[in-house]
C-alpha cells in the first residue's frame, strides 16, 4: 500500500482532474497525447490486422464445431452456389476441409492471429504510456505488425491445405515462422527501446509483466524451432511441444493479459492497486510456476514419470499466483463495482479477470491425477484452452481496445448499443462454448472410463458428444460471431472517425441513470 | 518495486529453470535411450524388437489429413485409465516405443479411439498346421453385435470414404477425397467401396498407404519397462 503515490502515478485516473495541480495534469495530458500519437499508427495497425483475424477463427471456429456433428455440410447460401454452378467446387472444398485441418488453422488464427497481435497492439500502447516515451520510429513496428500477420496467413492457408508439422499449436510451416519471428523481432525491440529510455524510475506492475512476456516469448518460441528441426529422440519432441504451449499460453498470452488488467482496473476507477506486495508475490510465482506446469498434458503418457510429478506440484502451488491476482483485483475493485454497469472497459476487464482466475484454477483441478484420469483426452481440454483464451484473454484485450481506440482516432464510440450487444453476446457466446466443452468433455470423459460391456462401444461415447456438440455450434459461436461482425463494424467505424465527438467517453449507462 | 537488474534476472532465471527441468534434464534422459535387444535370442536388430518397420509415407497422409487431433497414440497404464480394457493394447505405452518416429503422433484428445496398436495381429495356428493372422485391436466389447468382422484394408477403405455407413453415430469426416473413380477393368476391385456397372470408386495412394499405416501400428511387443498386462482372448483359441 505504501509508495503507491509514486509508482501508481501512471494508473491515477485521467477521469477526474484535481484542482489543485492543473499545471502539472495539462503538462501530463499533453505529454500522453503526444505519446498516444507516436503510437497511433502502429497500435491501429494491430488492432485491425487483431480483429480481421478474430472473424476468420471465428469463421473457422465456426466450421471446426459442426464438422464435427455434421461431417459433410458445406457453409453458405446453397441457392446461390446453385446460381453460380459452383456446388460442385464448393462440395469438394469444404470435403477437404475435414475437421483434422480447419481445427489447427482455427487455433492457429485464433491465438497468433487475433490474441497476439491484439495483445501485442495494445503492449505497444501500455509500454508507451507507461515509460512515457514516444515512438520515434513507427513504421518499424508496423513493418512488425505486416510480417508476424504475413506469416499468420501462410500458416492459416498451409494448413487448410494440408501441411502440418504434428506439434499442437506449432503446427506452422518454417517460412510461416521465419515470417512471424522477424516481425515479432521488430515489434520487441522496440518494447526494449523503450523500456531503456524510459522516464519512470521504478517500472509499474504491468511493465513486469509485459517485459517477461516479450523477453519469454522469443525464447520459447526459438527454441522450440531449433529443437523441433533437430533429430530428437522420439518423445522429447513431445515434451518440447507441451512446454511450448504451456508458455505460450501461461507466460506469453498470460502476461500480457494480466499487464492490461493491472493497467486497466485502477486506472478506470481511478484509485490504486490493492497491494503492491501481493504483486510482487502474484507475478515472481506467476512467471517461475508458469513455466513448470508444462508436462500435465502429458500425464499418464509415455514420457519420464518424474516430469509429470514435478508439474501437478507446480500447478497445485499455482494457487498462489491465482489467489494473490484474484485478491488484488477483487481488493481494488471493492466498492467500485458500480462502475461496471457503465464503463464498458471495466465491464470486460473484470470479467475478463474472473474468468482468469477460474480458467487457471480449473487448472489446478484438472492436473489432480484422479480428476486427470477422467477429463484427460476429452474435450475439458479445449474447454480450459477456451477459457483462457476467449474467456479471460479476449476479454481482457476487448477492454484495452474500447480504452485505447478513442485515445488515438479523437473520437468517441458511436453507439452504446453495439458495446451493450457486444458484451452480452461474448459473453453468453463464449460461456457458451466454454461450457459446453468442459461439460461435453466431462460426460464423454466419464464415459471413456466406463468399459462396462453395455457401454463400451465407443460409439456410446460419440453418442454423448453428439447431444452437445450442435448447441456448442448453433448457440456458441454463432452468438460469439455475431458479437464480434458488430464489434468489427464498431471498430470500423472508428477506423473511419465515425462516432461520437471526443472528451466525454461512451458509457454503456450514463451515470445518475441508476443501473 | 522491480529493480530493471532484479526484473531481468528474475524472468531469465525463470525461463532457465523452465528450460532445464522440462527440455534439458529429459532430454540428457531419454538422448541415449536405445531400441531394446533381444540378447536371449540371439537377435540384435531394431527389426526385431520393432516387428513390423511404420509406413513413413502413410504417417505423412496421417499427419496431412490431421488424423491426431482425435486418435491418440499411447495408452495409459491401467491406474489411469481403462485404456487396455477397451481393447486398445496388451500394455502401456513408453517412451521406447516411439524412438523411431520423427514426431510422435501422441495426441491429446479421443474423439475417436486411440490408434497405438490398430495393426495388432495374433498368429493363429489352424488345424492343418498352417499359421493365420488374426486382427486383435478392438474398440467394442468382444460380444458387441457392430463389432466388425474383420478391421483389414477393405474395412479401413469403406470406413475412410463414409464412416457413417460402418457406425450410424461416427463423428469421423468422410475422406472422399482420397478415392477416385475409375472405369471397370476386367472386373470390380477388391478394393473398391461403390460401384456401377461401368464406373468404380478406388482408393488412391494417398488411401492405400494410410491403410498400411494404420495396419503397421503395433506396439505390443514385449518390453521390459513395460510388461503386458492383458493377453488377447483370441491368443487362447
Amino acid at each position: 500500500m505504501n509508495a503507491t503515490d509514486e509508482t501508481a502515478s501512471a494508473p491515477q485516473g485521467d477521469v477526474t482532474r484535481n484542482d489543485n495541480n492543473v499545471a502539472r495534469r495539462d503538462i501530463e495530458n499533453v505529454e500522453r497525447a503526444l505519446i498516444d500519437q507516436s503510437a497511433r499508427g502502429p497500435v491501429l495497425t494491430f488492432f485491425t490486422m487483431a480483429i480481421f483475424w478474430l472473424l476468420v477463427s471465428v469463421v473457422l471456429g465456426y466450421i471446426a464445431s459442426k464438422k464435427l456433428h455434421a461431417p459433410d455440410f458445406v457453409l453458405g447460401p446453397e441457392w446461390l452456389y446453385k446460381l453460380l454452378h459452383m456446388q460442385r467446387a464448393t462440395t469438394t472444398i469444404f470435403e477437404h476441409l475435414t475437421y483434422g485441418r480447419v481445427w489447427p488453422a482455427y487455433t492457429t488464427a485464433l491465438v497468433y492471429g487475433w490474441c497476439s497481435l491484439a495483445g501485442m497492439g495494445v503492449a505497444t500502447w501500455l509500454i508507451g504510456r507507461l515509460t512515457r516515451v514516444s515512438i520515434k520510429a513507427p513504421a518499424v513496428l508496423q513493418f512488425g505488425a505486416w510480417f508476424w500477420s504475413a506469416g499468420v496467413a501462410v500458416a492459416v492457408i498451409t494448413i487448410l491445405c494440408g501441411f502440418n508439422s504434428g506439434l499442437e499449436m506449432f503446427e506452422m510451416h518454417r517460412a510461416a515462422r521465419v515470417c512471424m519471428f522477424i516481425g515479432y523481432l521488430c515489434i520487441g525491440i522496440w518494447g526494449l527501446i523503450l523500456f531503456r529510455y524510459r522516464r519512470q524510475s521504478s517500472p509499474y506492475i504491468s511493465v513486469w509483466y509485459l517485459a517477461a512476456a516479450f523477453f519469454l516469448f522469443p525464447w520459447f518460441f526459438g527454441t522450440t524451432d531449433v529443437l523441433s528441426s533437430m533429430p530428437l529422440a522420439g518423445v522429447m519432441k513431445n515434451i518440447v511441444n507441451a512446454w511450448y504451449q504451456n508458455g505460450l499460453f501461461n507466460l506469453w498470452l498470460g502476461c500480457i493479459g494480466i499487464a492490461a488488467a493491472y493497467y486497466l482496473i485502477p486506472k478506470v476507477i481511478n484509485r490504486p492497486i490493492y497491494s503492491y506486495n501481493l504483486a510482487s508475490i502474484g507475478f515472481w510465482s506467476w512467471i517461475f510456476l508458469g513455466g513448470l506446469t508444462a508436462m500435465t498434458r502429458l500425464s499418464g503418457g509415455p514420457v519420464p514419470a518424474y516430469l509429470v510429478t514435478i508439474s501437478v506440484a507446480a500447478s497445485i502451488l499455482m494457487i498462489i499466483p491465482i489467489v494473490t491476482l484474484t485478491v488484488n483485483f477483487v481488493r481494488t475493485m471493492k466498492g467500485h463495482t458500480g462502475l461496471m454497469a457503465s464503463s464498458p472497459t471495466l465491464r470486460f476487464t473484470f470479467v475478463g479477470t474472473i474468468f482468469f482466475s477460474i480458467a487457471a484454477s480449473l487448472g489446478v483441478i484438472s492436473s489432480l491425477r484422479s480428476v486427470d484420469s477422467y477429463t484427460h483426452f476429452t474435450a475439458w481440454t479445449h474447454g480450459q484452452m477456451h477459457m483462457f483464451t476467449l474467456g479471460f484473454f479476449s476479454m481482457v484485450m476487448f477492454g484495452a481496445i474500447y480504452y485505447i481506440t478513442p485515445r488515438l482516432v479523437g473520437c468517441e464510440w458511436l453507439s452504446r448499443t453495439f458495446m451493450k450487444l457486444h458484451f452480452f453476446g461474448t459473453a453468453y457466446g463464449a460461456g457458451t462454448i466454454i461450457a459446453l466443452f468442459l461439460l461435453g468433455g466431462l460426460a464423454t470423459g466419464f464415459a471413456l472410463n466406463e468399459p462396462t460391456a453395455d457401454k463400451m462401444g465407443f460409439y456410446n461415447v460419440e453418442g454423448i458428444a453428439n447431444a452437445y456438440m450442435p448447441v456448442k455450434t448453433y448457440i456458441g459461436y454463432t452468438l460469439f460471431g455475431l458479437a464480434q461482425i458488430i464489434f468489427a463494424f464498431h471498430f470500423l467505424l472508428m477506423r473511419l472517425r465515425i462516432g461520437q465527438p471526443a472528451g466525454e467517453p461512451t458509457l454503456l449507462e450514463t451515470p445518475g441513470e441508476g443501473h | 518495486m522491480q529493480k530493471p537488474s532484479i526484473l531481468f534476472t528474475g524472468i531469465f532465471g525463470a525461463f532457465a529453470i523452465s528450460v532445464g527441468a522440462m527440455v534439458l534434464i529429459p532430454h540428457t534422459q531419454l538422448a541415449s535411450m536405445q531400441p531394446q535387444v533381444q540378447w536371449d535370442e540371439g537377435q540384435n536388430s531394431p527389426g526385431d524388437v520393432y516387428p513390423r518397420q511404420r509406413s513413413i509415407a502413410g504417417r505423412e497422409v496421417y499427419v496431412s489429413e490431421g488424423c491426431f487431433y482425435c486418435h491418440s497414440q499411447q495408452l495409459r497404464d491401467p491406474q489411469y485409465g481403462p485404456d487396455l480394457e477397451r481393447g486398445w493394447g496388451s500394455r502401456r505405452t513408453v517412451a521406447r516405443d516411439y524412438l523411431n518416429e520423427d514426431v510422435p503422433l501422441l495426441g491429446s484428445i479421443r474423439l475417436g479411439p486411440d490408434l497405438s496398436n490398430y495393426g495388432w495381429t495374433m498368429k493363429i495356428a489352424e488345424k492343418d498346421g498352417s499359421e493365420k493372422s488374426v486382427g486383435v485391436w478392438r474398440n467394442e466389447h468382444e460380444n458387441d453385435p457392430k463389432k466388425p468382422g474383420a478391421r483389414n484394408e477393405q474395412w479401413i477403405y469403406q470406413h475412410l470414404y463414409n464412416p457413417r455407413t460402418v457406425f450410424s453415430d461416427s463423428k469421423c469426416p468422410p475422406y472422399r477425397h482420397l478415392f477416385e473413380t475409375k472405369e471397370i477393368g476386367e472386373k470390380v476391385s477388391p478394393n473398391a467401396v461403390a460401384h456401377n456397372d461401368s464406373h468404380q470408386v478406388v482408393p488412391t495412394h494417398e488411401a492405400e498407404r494410410l491403410a498400411q499405416y494404420l495396419l503397421s501400428l503395433d506396439r505390443t511387443h514385449e518390453l521390459k519397462e513395460a510388461p503386458t498386462v492383458i493377453k488377447p482372448k483370441e491368443a487362447k483359441k
